[in-house]
């Protein structure tokens, strides 16, 4: 019967719907031959500067391996994912001292360095840092690092801002953004209030870190999720300062903006040195050495530096980018100078993550 | 060879267990929804409930039960503060939408003749869900920026000298978006309705000396009240939620609820944001039942 000659019955639609069942049944797995990519796949929680679309699938045409990504803005949600996927996830990116927790609480595996043939291309110091190592093995692959600092546009900020407590200033009303990330904001406010441990804070230091907050909330423009809206902010003009990573500068300018400057606060500041981390349950170790291994070949950490304008560990892309004619702009973001990554508060867990996220959210709500 | 008296019995289970098929085939096709309602919501919102009630101790989810997630919700004013102003954005953003599709919708149905230009217009409301919903409130950043269209427009015209900074990042830009993007939502459910109402009642009235005003008070809009209910229940519940708007052009001071929440979640306290997730669902449980009242349709033509 058809439908246009008058009314479906209940057996014609239950006939009609077993029929497109069974169709979809025997369709659905020819259709997903035809879409199937051969070779493993391996799934990372990362962030969206640790790889370029054009690099995964460079990397799965050369080694068979797909490399899946699944973003996070903050290293705690990343742990407490992993925590409860299990061996859903196979890599995970991880800042500093994230890196023993994940390590310490069973999550990955240590291995080492040299299973990953790109690690000589490694600065010597990002192959020694003291709080990777688990005797021989390493905890991560070193990627990349950076401070956070002050960025300024001196067409409106005629004195640079070499304090937190100058951001304080009602004249900034509105004026200015940085990442909406908890633990970090107030491990920056601890810095500003002279907490001795920016991440695990006493209750008495958490306080001051909140009133700063609270002073400081008026200032704000916005809380981006993204690193790129910061950057789009001081570009448009619409922000006059931003506390961001490095590179921030050239990343405005490659968007149109202003000249801005970098101002470093005298009480220090924060900083990431991340990495990509096997993830013990995902079985899948030796995958991961291999997609590594061309993950991180000089030429797409070059090209990386370019994209994202921040520091990263590969010596040899340093030379990449001093024989391309970006060797200044790499200097000027300290590429040449890792040394330098050991000299800020590096990120890790907050002592108490909860009362960290509590005062922020009480300060911002 | 059986006789009528024991074959009469066995006819008659027959029939019933034949009608009792019959009633299980009619469920079949509840089956479907049943399991995906089942396994994507009803279990997810299960666990949200356990979660609420349980504590986050250094990043691990303690199953000790517990108030304190939501003794700590309202012991602390920002929270109760930032609720409230969901809620009246919620509210003045849905009024907003209601108020600009209800006579656009109006003209459309009863001015704009039912053919091509009817369609093409509708097409045109629905227009922007052909492009994703980030990009479409991104957009506004481009409109209402420092450097955005307006700003631009107003400075090509001298009647600013420097950007205007205050239509971006703050409440009522959240407010102007919201309505963009829940307008067509608005449209079509007011559509659905207006589209199936009898105008020669509402030309009845003003033949029998009705004004415009009155017609469409006591003759229209009684009868289109369910279409009304669902189309605020369609821009108001999901805005309650909403995160993303107030999070792109909302600023340190255009906070909503839902961007509260995802701090919780995103700083691995996944109890507390279960807590306030929960409260937020409760509050539209409440506001549903209050609507449905609303849904019911009185017979106009009842004795």
């Amino acid at each position: 019967m058809s439908i246009t000659e008058g009314r479906l019955s209940r057996a014609d639609l239950l006939k009609a719907g077993a029929a497109g069942a069974l169709g979809l049944t025997f369709a659905g797995p020819a259709l997903a031959r035809g879409v199937r990519i051969d070779g493993t796949t391996l799934n990372m929680l990362t962030w969206s500067d640790h790889y370029a679309n054009d690099q995964l699938k460079a990397v799965a045409k050369a080694v068979a391996i797909q490399g899946r990504p699944t973003l996070f803005s903050d290293n705690a949600d990343a742990y407490l994912k992993i925590k409860q996927t299990h061996g859903q996830f196979d890599i995970v990116s991880g800042d500093a001292l994230w890196v023993p927790k994940y390590h310490k609480d069973g999550l990955t595996t240590s291995f080492p360095l040299s299973e990953i043939g790109t690690s000589k291309q490694l600065y010597s110091i990002a192959r020694n840092f003291p709080f990777w190592k688990d005797g021989s093995n390493y905890m991560g692959y070193p990627f990349s690092w950076s401070t956070v600092q002050i960025y300024y546009n001196p067409k409106y900020v005629k004195t640079k801002p070499d304090s937190w407590h100058a951001l304080l200033d009602p004249k900034y009303k509105g004026k200015i953004s940085l990442e909406n990330i908890p633990t970090d904001v107030m491990a920056i406010a601890a810095r500003a209030t002279g907490g001795k441990k920016p991440y695990s804070m006493t209750k008495a230091e958490i306080s001051r870190a909140k009133a700063f907050l609270k002073e400081f909330k008026p200032n704000v423009l916005k809380l981006a999720s993204q690193n790129n809206e910061v950057v789009r902010a001081l570009a448009d003009g619409s922000a006059w300062i931003g506390i961001t990573n490095l590179g921030t500068d050239d990343r405005v300018k490659d968007a149109g903006g202003p000249v801005v400057k970098t101002a470093y606060p005298k009480e220090g500041t924060i900083g990431f040195i991340d990495s990509e981390q096997i993830v013990k349950a995902s079985g899948k170790h030796d995958a991961f050495f291999k997609f590594e291994n061309q993950m991180q070949q000089a030429k797409w950490i070059a090209k990386n530096f370019i994209t994202n304008g921040r520091p990263l560990f590969n010596e040899q892309a340093y030379k990449i980018l001093v024989n391309t004619g970006h060797g200044d702009r790499a200097r000027r973001q300290y590429y040449n100078q890792p040394e330098k990554a050991l000299k800020m508060t590096i990120k890790g867990p907050a002592g108490d993550e909860q009362a960290y996220v509590d005062a922020f959210n009480e300060v911002f709500g | 060879m059986l006789d009528t008296a024991t074959t009469a019995p066995a006819t008659a289970r027959g029939r019933s267990r034949l009608r009792r098929a019959s009633r299980l085939v009619q469920y079949a096709g509840f089956l479907p929804a049943l399991g995906l309602f089942g396994v994507f919501f009803a279990l997810p919102l299960g666990l949200i409930v356990a979660y609420s009630f349980w504590e986050t101790i250094d990043y691990n989810v303690v199953h000790h039960w517990t108030f304190d997630n939501y003794h700590y919700f309202f012991s602390v004013s920002t929270y109760v503060h930032t609720m409230w102003a969901t809620i009246w954005v919620s509210v003045l953003a849905t009024a907003l939408t209601i108020g600009i599709a209800f006579p656009f919708t109006y003209w459309l149905v009863r001015y704009v003749r039912r053919g091509a230009l009817q369609r093409l217009l509708l097409v045109l409301v629905i227009l922007p869900f052909w492009t994703s919903y980030l990009l479409r409130v991104y957009s506004w950043l481009n409109i209402l920026g420092d450097g955005g269209a307006i700003n631009r427009f107003l400075q090509w015209t001298h009647l600013t000298h420097h950007p205007l900074s205050f239509f971006l990042y703050d409440r009522p830009a959240v407010i102007l978006v919201l309505v963009y993007l829940y307008f067509p939502f608005a449209v079509l459910t007011l559509y659905a309705s207006l589209e199936r109402f009898d105008w020669d009642q509402f030309k009845a009235a003003m033949d029998l000396g009705a004004t415009p005003r009155v017609a469409i008070t006591r003759i229209l809009l009684p009868q289109i009240k369910p279409g009304i209910t669902t189309a605020v229940i369609f821009v108001f519940i999901p805005i309650l939620g909403e995160y993303l708007a107030p999070q792109l052009v909302g600023g340190a001071q255009g906070v909503m609820i839902g961007n509260l929440i995802v701090n919780f979640f995103t700083g691995a306290q996944y109890t507390r944001g279960a807590a306030a997730a929960l409260l937020i669902a409760a509050l539209i449980v409440v506001l549903l039942v209050v609507f449905r009242r609303s849904l019911e349709v009185e017979d106009p033509y009842r004795a």
